[in-house]
């Protein structure tokens, strides 16, 4: 793993039936509208030992013809929508702020659990991100000092605790470790 | 110390040595043993889509 510049990490490693349905579904995304991986599969991506059943990613707010066109898209491609078919409703979900999920035909893990940017937090995640190249194939997760810390103030849970565990340790020597406590802070007087 | 902190902290003392595995080895090599975590665990998930959001505490589908 080669943390090549603050913005760039380089990944030589064989691909895990997680790496290739997040690359699969992230390569027709991103056709579409621009996207942040966040969460458990950041640590994941980057050497965690565990599993997940599910991706998260944010996106900015996508109008309605826009969503028309990706669901086509990713219909086209043998995903479905777990919460419903009705392109309205699945959109009517995105308008509340709400997760839609989205799996390969006739499996329900892994899936992908996909929403809309909602705060300062998801903004910044949205901007800066890191481009990972997998073996020539690219997906953009968020900045790890903004995830080890909403890890460690917000989410707190054991497997989140160990998640930002692992990045500060198999990143160390490249964390901006002011910016991990000025995130910190933030997020304190947020939620 | 009770049982769940000396777990989790046994835990933390292997995510931290694993970090350090993944950062002195090929990812060939460490992608290799994380990738049999992974794909087995995937393939054992078995739950229809009411269970799965039941798990979830999503309540949002028709």
């Amino acid at each position: 793993m080669k943390f090549i510049d603050s913005e760039h990490i380089e990944i030589n490693r064989d691909l895990s039936d997680l790496d290739a349905f997040t690359i699969d579904f992230t390569t027709i995304l991103k056709k579409y509208i621009d996207y942040v991986i966040i969460s458990g599969y950041v640590a994941i991506v980057l050497g965690r030992a565990r599993a997940s059943e599910d991706v998260d990613i944010i996106i900015p707010r996508i109008d309605f013809s826009d969503f028309k066109r990706l669901y086509k898209n990713l219909k086209e491609n043998d995903y479905y929508c777990l919460n419903a078919e009705d392109e309205e409703i699945v959109y009517s979900y995105l308008e509340e702020n709400l997760a839609i999920r989205f799996a390969k035909i006739d499996t329900i893990i892994p899936n992908i659990e996909l929403k809309w940017i909602k705060n300062d937090f998801d903004k910044i995640a949205l901007k800066k991100t890191i481009n990972v190249n997998i073996k020539g194939k690219q997906i953009f997760i968020s900045n790890l000092e903004l995830q080890i810390a909403f890890k460690e103030v917000i989410l707190k849970s054991p497997k989140d605790l160990e998640d930002a565990q692992h990045l500060r340790s198999v990143a160390k020597e490249y964390l901006d470790h002011s910016l991990i406590q000025e995130y910190k802070e933030k997020l304190h007087g947020f939620y | 110390m009770g049982f769940i902190d000396e777990n989790e902290k046994e835990r933390i003392s292997f995510v931290k040595k694993w970090a350090e595995y993944v950062r002195t080895h090929s990812d060939k090599d460490w992608s290799k043993q994380q990738n049999v975590i992974i794909n087995s665990a995937l393939k054992s998930a078995d739950m229809t889509r009411e269970q799965f959001f039941k798990m979830k505490g999503e309540t949002h589908y028709v």
